[in-house]
């Protein structure tokens, strides 16, 4: 590195602490947004993901259970499982709920389904173990968390007292959490005891899942079917269509901060240093140099500041999910790339803001 | 080496006129200047501050452009080297000494001279070797390691003749280089030039008020509001 551009930096140390402070500010939140989306990410969608359903069937029309409403009957599930080549077929509720404790209501996307047939609960248990009757609940490890819940406690679920028997993983959508609870519960709560939301198959090995879904469209054209890819992907694309303009924007007003602070404190390194670089033009340095000096610069504070920020970035984390255990984090190391060398590319792009400075830095400044 | 033409004058002016067009009625700083500088050679322009010395320096390097007139460097008209062409002759051929020395304060006195050296694509060890060589030439090696602020008025002046001269080049343009220094100071500088020179045949132009600094030079060019009369 080169000397001047270190030492010309340093010469101010507490405008350098400040901006490389910003300047890492700016990257832990970009750090932060991009480490709840895939929270928010693996939350929404790891009940989907990690399913062992060969097919979703829903409602027609319906195509997700994130954004979307269906509504199927007992009727249909017996019919369903008429259909040849359907092994089994697993009813599953998904429905808004409160749950009450000391006099607080919290909401919860409550999930009936049959814990004897295996399919549609939760996806990872991370305490106790799943339900097996009626008046018991499995909650979300982030809502278990924020409000102090436990296996083996009670609670309220409208007017009845439920215990928890275990805490699931991969069950917090961010703004909602999952609970699971038995499917037969889940109907007497909402008063229609052959409702459904969708239907899980599993087929028979010895059928082509694309044959079953071909009948199973021909027999029951109210239904709709979906494999598992596919279901899985119109779920992350609901799940992305609703959060990442957002999480964009956020990051997109980050990224021009940034930039902004970088380009400030170069162009006033220049201002001040006009003399030197003055001399420099005069003494014969090409401009190809002073450039170079400047982007340096910028890439020196940039690498500063990314290792600060990564830091930074971790205890933070912890903090912020003791506080708000719903609010989860999950980072991956080609992330925190992708953020390091978009925030060296910011700093490149700083760099040409404050060159401009320096056409304007005239030989005659010099003899001044 | 500096490439020097014994046969072609280092510098070569042709009734040069600069005049400047500000907010106010046109300014002209040098008129009708012409005078030549061979190889080897040291010219004293003398003249009172405001007689147009530092503006025909400048335009000497390429620094400015003339309003009239023109100007051969190393045996060339200014006007037809391209903007990089100059900026190359600069970093490789000429030498510049400012009176308020104008070392890089965040540099040490080894940094400021090396960091000319960068200019003209020499390696590292190269311009180590070269720094090394002009602070022992020079006497100042005790300077190397030193930042211009800890430097007393005639080391900075030591310092900066050493950057003048760290390229080799076939020209050095000295501004009142004596201009912030006491009197045997600034002799002892012109001196150390003049010893710095001779040895590498550059030609020197020393602009300066102060008429003591005859001795040193082989030729003085009077300058009085812009016009020249030898003397």
């Amino acid at each position: 590195m080169d000397m001047y551009a270190v030492r010309t930096l340093r010469s101010q140390p507490l405008r350098l602490a400040l901006t490389i402070g910003g300047v890492s500010l700016c990257i832990v939140l970009m750090f932060f947004l991009l480490g709840v989306y895939r929270g928010v990410a693996d939350g929404s969608v790891e009940y989907i993901r990690r399913n062992d359903a060969d097919l979703w069937v829903l409602q027609k029309n319906a195509s997700n259970i994130l954004r979307g409403s269906s509504l199927v009957s007992a009727a249909q599930a017996d019919a369903l499982a008429s259909v040849r080549g359907v092994r089994s077929v697993s009813p599953v509720l998904f429905l808004l709920s409160t749950l009450k404790k000391e006099g607080k209501v919290r909401t919860i996307f409550l999930t009936g389904y049959e814990p004897e047939k295996g399919l549609g609960g939760p996806p990872q248990l991370v305490q106790g173990r799943t339900v097996r009757a009626d008046g018991e609940i499995v909650l979300d490890r982030s809502f278990a968390l924020k409000f102090g819940f436990k296996p083996g406690d009670e609670v309220d679920l409208q007017d009845y007292r439920l215990r928890v028997v275990g805490i699931s993983r991969g069950t917090n959508a961010f703004v909602i959490q999952y609970a699971f609870v038995t499917l037969h519960f889940a109907r007497t709560l909402i008063g229609f005891p052959g409702l459904a939301t969708c239907f899980l198959v599993k087929t028979d090995r010895a059928t082509g899942l694309n044959e079953v879904r071909g009948r199973i469209r021909s027999e029951l054209p109210g239904l709709e079917v979906y494999d598992h890819p596919e279901f899985l992907a119109n779920n992350i694309r609901e799940m992305k269509s609703g959060f990442l303009p957002l999480l964009y924007t956020v990051a997109a007003i980050g990224a021009v901060v940034l930039t902004a602070i970088l380009s400030l404190l170069l162009s006033v390194n220049i201002l001040e240093r006009r003399k030197d670089f003055a001399i420099l033009k005069t003494l014969g340095s090409p401009m190809a140099f002073l450039w170079g000096l400047v982007v340096k610069q910028a890439m020196l504070i940039a690498s500063i500041s990314n290792v600060a920020a990564l830091l930074v970035f971790f205890p933070l984390v912890q903090v912020i999910e003791r506080i708000t255990p719903e609010v989860s984090v999950e980072s991956s190391v080609v992330q925190i790339l992708g953020v390091a060398a978009a925030v060296e590319a910011m700093s490149l792009v700083s760099s040409l803001v404050s060159i401009r400075r320096l056409r304007r830095i005239y030989f005659l400044e010099a003899f001044a | 080496m500096n490439g020097i033409n014994f046969s072609v004058p280092v510098v070569r002016l042709d009734r040069v006129t600069k005049t400047f067009n500000g907010s106010g009625p046109p300014t002209t700083a040098v008129r009708e200047v012409s005078f030549e500088v061979r190889p080897g050679e040291m010219v004293l322009l003398l003249g009172p501050s405001g007689s147009g010395k530092t503006t025909l320096l400048t335009l000497i390097a390429g620094l400015a452009q003339p309003t009239t007139g023109t100007i051969f460097l190393f045996g060339k008209s200014v006007e037809d080297y391209p903007a990089a062409a100059l900026q190359r002759i600069r970093a490789e051929r000429v030498g510049f000494i400012f009176q308020t020395f104008l070392l890089i304060d965040s540099l040490t006195a080894a940094e400021n001279i090396e960091m000319v050296l960068r200019f003209t694509g020499k390696r590292r060890a190269e311009r180590s070797r070269k720094t090394r060589e002009l602070l022992q030439d020079l006497g100042i090696e005790y300077l190397a390691g030193r930042f211009p602020r800890t430097m007393s008025q005639g080391e900075k002046q030591r310092v900066a003749i050493a950057r003048a001269a760290a390229n080799d080049g076939a020209l050095i343009i000295a501004d009142e280089p004596t201009g912030s220094l006491e009197t045997k100071q600034g002799f002892d500088i012109i001196r150390l030039l003049h010893r710095q020179a001779k040895a590498h045949n550059a030609a020197v132009i020393l602009a300066s008020h102060d008429l003591r600094l005859k001795e040193f030079a082989d030729r003085t060019l009077r300058l009085q509001d812009g016009t020249m009369a030898n003397s």
